[in-house]
């Protein structure tokens, strides 16, 4: 194994001393040393950005007990995404993944806060909850030219028509499988992604989008 | 490449998915009771046809869903798909799922 680096130095588990707002653990999501060497293009028509600190959570249940439903709801403020293939927004954002199972993307509130109201309130359901924010990582693609540079490694029409903002799919993008999402603005994208291929994405990413001029950025 | 149906996420690429081989083959309700020979047939054998073929696949990199699909194995040709029932008979419900109206619950005691 490589050097350490400095931030992951300490013993595990020990948290750094005295530093009030120290990023929580899933502030860390191992594209530092990517995102810290790649290079920006001055006119980038491609936007790449990795979010930090967003928490995830894997819901299921059965999407006809309307109880359970409301309960899920309640702790979540906002409606969950009964379609195929969309999402919902509010404090969170609430993905729909199969007929019985959604991921929940955490908004300001601590996704381990979130899971364990959601845990409380579906006790006695047929209901599962699980933290997956370490196993996560959030993309945005965004740009003039970002649904050129993502139609070649994914087979889905990335065209509004087709996948209009509110839509979301899992799919292979580049041969990882992935989250994709669209979001409100045209042609601008959320991407979520097993942390373990996070970094090979990124630098698919970064050759698709290196013709059209890519910028990098964290947020 | 085969464009399929998934019955909750629509036409996909073939390699989103996986295959799971013949549909509708039943558990024995009671394997202690069936011969060597029976039991073989269970695991082993299957129909094979040259036209018609149910079949399982896997939406691996989609919903992650097992469903069926029927397909002519000789033109290759998806004539529909259909989500697989709790009960172990896989043609209870037609393609109309597409539409998101199967989920593989029962829809009565959902509480
Ligand atoms: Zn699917």
């Amino acid at each position: 194994m490589s050097e350490a680096s400095p931030a992951l130095s300490g013993k595990e588990g020990v948290p750094p001393s005295g530093k009030v707002g120290t990023p929580s653990p899933h502030g860390r999501h191992g594209l530092e040393p990517f995102f810290a060497t790649v290079e920006s293009a001055p006119d980038a028509r491609v936007a790449i950005s990795v979010r930090t600190g967003r928490g995830f959570l894997n819901l299921r249940l059965n999407p006809h007990s309307r109880k359970a439903r409301e309960a899920a709801e309640r702790i979540l403020g906002q409606p969950m995404p009964l379609a195929a293939n969309t999402f919902t927004v509010g404090k969170h954002r609430v993905y729909w993944l199969g007929p019985d199972e959604w991921l929940i993307a955490a908004g300001e509130e601590r996704a381990s806060d979130l899971g364990s109201g959601l845990t409380d309130a579906l006790a006695g359901f047929h209901a599962a909850v699980n933290d997956l924010s370490g196993g996560n990582v959030e993309l945005l693609v965004g740009g003039a030219h970002a649904r050129t540079a993502l139609a070649k490694g994914c087979s889905l029409d990335l065209h509004p028509r087709e996948f209009a903002p509110g839509q979301c799919a899992q799919t292979s993008l580049g041969r990882a499988a992935v989250l994709l999402a669209a979001d409100g603005e045209p042609s601008t994208y959320t991407i979520i992604v097993r942390r373990s291929f996070s970094d090979y994405l990124c630098r698919w990413l970064e050759n698709a989008a290196r013709p059209h001029g890519a910028g990098f950025s964290v947020l | 490449m085969l464009l399929i149906e998934c019955p909750w996420c629509g036409p996909r690429a073939e390699t989103e998915f996986s295959y799971g081989g013949e549909a509708g083959i039943a558990r024995p309700a009671d394997p202690d009771a069936l011969s060597d020979a029976e039991w073989a047939d269970y695991l082993f054998y299957r129909s094979n046809p040259k036209g018609a073929h149910r079949e399982l696949w896997n939406h691996d990199h989609g919903c992650r869903r097992w469903f069926g699909v029927e397909r002519d194995t000789a033109t290759y040709r998806i004539e529909r798909s259909y989500v697989l029932s709790h009960t172990g008979s896989d043609a209870a419900t037609g393609s109309d799922a597409a539409t998101n109206a199967g989920t593989g619950y029962s829809s009565g005691n959902g509480d």
